[in-house]
């Protein structure tokens, strides 16, 4: 009778340790996936231990670099204007660096949080516009941080990016809507939309039609001022998962990749595909265009390089493919001929489009 | 190994979760009572084993006190004596583990499946990607509000009210069931377990998200009710109204 009596006995005690283990073994942490932006022959990034990069893209060595303090992860693509750097934190707060020496000049709020920052911040007529997880969104003087006006709640949390055109702010949530705010006083305007489920990309506006993702495997074209779809793409049969990057439109096709691993070429007035390429892997990351090269990377941190000059046939074969060997979830950006990567891996990957390879790549890794 | 336990536990859990929420207005509350509900009558085998033991560990009692009476001064004689008269009633004292331990994935996969559903971190959004089942009643509920009664279930309960509900019901639920000790070595042990594991599970209460939280504490519950009905009574639960007269000593 002893021997199973301990055997109970450690059983039971183990029991929660075991469970603690077990789930917290397994969780997923905040890490951030920060993208890049190029400016001036500097590359701006947030690394995955939650620091402001900035690094010289002609010797690859740190400009500065500038700690989250508390650490937080960062999610939001660094956006530059002027001479100041703007970074959204998980922990809330918005920052505005320099670009010079990456000097605080302002964070909001000074104190506390407005929730989790990840839909990467807009900057249009001086003002910055922050998507927050508190459901709200916030414009900022960019050149105080002081607070213009704060939307009422939208929903539970705003995860995506808002959109700028004109004198009217549009923002995508999960519970299917899209909104439309007055710039200047943050009011809800007349019309919104309203759809059966939710949106998982930033709303793209293209001439007056908004482009974006939705939950349901569909991408959703939507006329500014109507109450229904344009159209949804794939018009019956769903994709096999969520267009999760926003899209790109470019001379009336929309170019919109999906975490099936496929890029859609779709007919941005009609919705109708004109060519598909499988990719193989997730596209997470929001395809870029450079010229007349559109650049899209997959979850496995493969890079295809289309020609859009020529026509596609019924074979889509990539220009170029180019493998970084890292997987990438990030935004990226691209400028004269190279393109800027930051892998989950923490490293910055320059990749040279007209070589056809990687060019050099740099650590973002903080070494003391 | 970690592809195949969401293969075989995680997803189905999460797209069950997922689809039963759709089916109930999008309350995700209501989907965790649910599948409380199915978990339990799964394991319904199971748990009517540990009230059969229950029972017959209840009318043994008589017998037990007659073995201490007998042989109390003999530990190791005693030990026997007890471990031959379960054997001979077909009863394992340490049967009540298994539907917990049976249960342990389901916390595991549960646990995972708040997280990703409620989209608590954006990680855990992108990989439920890939874990949902291409039917449209889960695309279309997705993300979840977290949001049921005071609770946002992707966080630990603020107020400790339900960290009260299940360190409370599982001590009523092991009440229930804990037989007298005839030994007072084993007396010691069930007190020390009486108190052990519902303070361990209120702590886990205020440690993990309050949908694992509503599952433990909808799971006591259910085994209250369950126990009370099988064995027709509160078991070893004595109830002493405070206007009961103590008896007089004399009389």
């Amino acid at each position: 009778m002893k021997q199973p009596k301990i055997f109970f006995l450690v059983a039971i005690a183990l029991l929660p340790l075991i469970l603690v283990s077990c789930i917290s073994g397994g969780a997923s942490v905040s890490r951030g996936w920060a993208g890049t932006a190029f400016r001036d022959g500097i590359i701006y990034a947030g690394s995955r231990d939650g620091r402001v990069v900035a690094i010289n893209s002609s010797t690859g060595s740190q400009n500065w670099s500038y700690p989250i303090d508390p650490p937080a992860a960062i999610y939001t693509t660094p956006i530059v204007d002027g001479d100041l750097v703007y970074v959204g934190t998980y922990s809330g707060q918005v920052y505005a660096l320099t670009i010079a020496r990456g000097n605080e000049r302002w964070v909001y709020p000074r104190t506390g949080s407005i929730g989790a920052i990840v839909g990467s911040p807009v900057v249009a007529n001086e003002t910055i516009y922050i998507s927050s997880s508190d459901g709200r969104v916030y414009a900022l003087n960019t050149t105080n941080g002081d607070l213009k006006w704060k939307s009422e709640p939208l929903a539970d949390k705003l995860w995506t990016s808002p959109t700028v055109m004109g004198d009217t702010l549009y923002v995508s949530t999960f519970d299917g809507h899209i909104y439309a705010l007055s710039v200047d006083t943050g009011e809800l305007l007349d019309w919104s939309f309203e759809s059966e489920a939710g949106f998982a990309s930033s709303p793209v506006i293209y001439e007056d039609t908004i482009f974006l993702g939705s939950f349901d495997r569909h991408l959703y074209a939507v006329k500014i001022g109507s109450d229904v779809p344009m159209w949804k793409f794939p018009q019956e049969e769903p994709t096999g998962n969520w267009f999760w990057a926003s899209p790109i439109v470019n001379e009336g096709i929309v170019y919109a990749g999906c975490l099936d691993g496929k890029l859609y070429a779709i007919e941005a007035e009609t919705g109708e595909k004109l060519w598909e390429f499988d990719a193989g892997d997730p596209i997470v990351s929001s395809a870029v265009l450079m010229d007349n090269l559109l650049i899209v990377t997959d979850e496995s941190g493969t890079v295809y390089v289309f020609d859009l000059s020529v026509e596609i046939g019924d074979e889509v074969v990539p220009l170029k493919t180019i493998s970084i060997g890292a997987a990438v979830r990030s935004s990226f950006c691209a400028q004269e001929g190279l393109v800027y990567i930051r892998g989950e891996d923490n490293w910055i990957y320059v990749v040279d489009i007209d070589k056809g390879e990687l060019s050099w790549k740099v650590s973002l890794t903080f070494e003391e | 190994m970690a592809d195949v336990w969401y293969l075989i536990i995680g997803n189905p859990v999460l797209n069950v979760l997922i689809a039963l929420s759709h089916l109930l207005s999008g309350e995700f509350g209501l989907a965790i009572i649910v599948l409380t509900v199915i978990v339990r009558l799964i394991t319904w085998p199971l748990t009517k084993r540990q009230l059969d033991s229950t029972k017959a560990l209840q009318d043994m009692q008589p017998k037990l006190q007659e073995l201490q009476k007998k042989y109390g001064k003999n530990q190791q004689k005693l030990q026997q004596e007890m471990m031959k008269l379960y054997k001979e009633a077909g009863v394992n004292p340490l049967g009540c583990l298994w539907p917990m331990l049976v249960q342990f994935p389901i916390w595991i996969a549960l646990y995972k499946a708040i997280m990703k559903a409620l989209a608590t971190t954006p990680e855990y959004l992108l990989d439920l990607a890939r874990r949902l089942y291409s039917w449209d009643i889960v695309n279309q509920a997705i993300p979840l509000s977290s949001k049921f009664l005071w609770l946002d279930l992707g966080q630990p309960d603020p107020y400790w009210i339900l960290a009260i509900i299940v360190g409370g019901t599982m001590w009523l639920q092991q009440k229930m069931t804990q037989a007298p000790a005839v030994d007072p070595r084993q007396q010691s042990t069930n007190r020390m377990m009486l108190l052990m594991m519902p303070l361990m599970f209120g702590f886990l209460t205020l440690m993990f998200p309050s949908g694992l939280a509503l599952y433990w504490a909808v799971s006591n519950i259910i085994t209250i009710i369950t126990q009370y009905f099988f064995t027709g009574s509160w078991g070893y639960l004595k109830f002493r109204s405070p206007f009961q007269s103590k008896p007089v000593k004399g009389k």
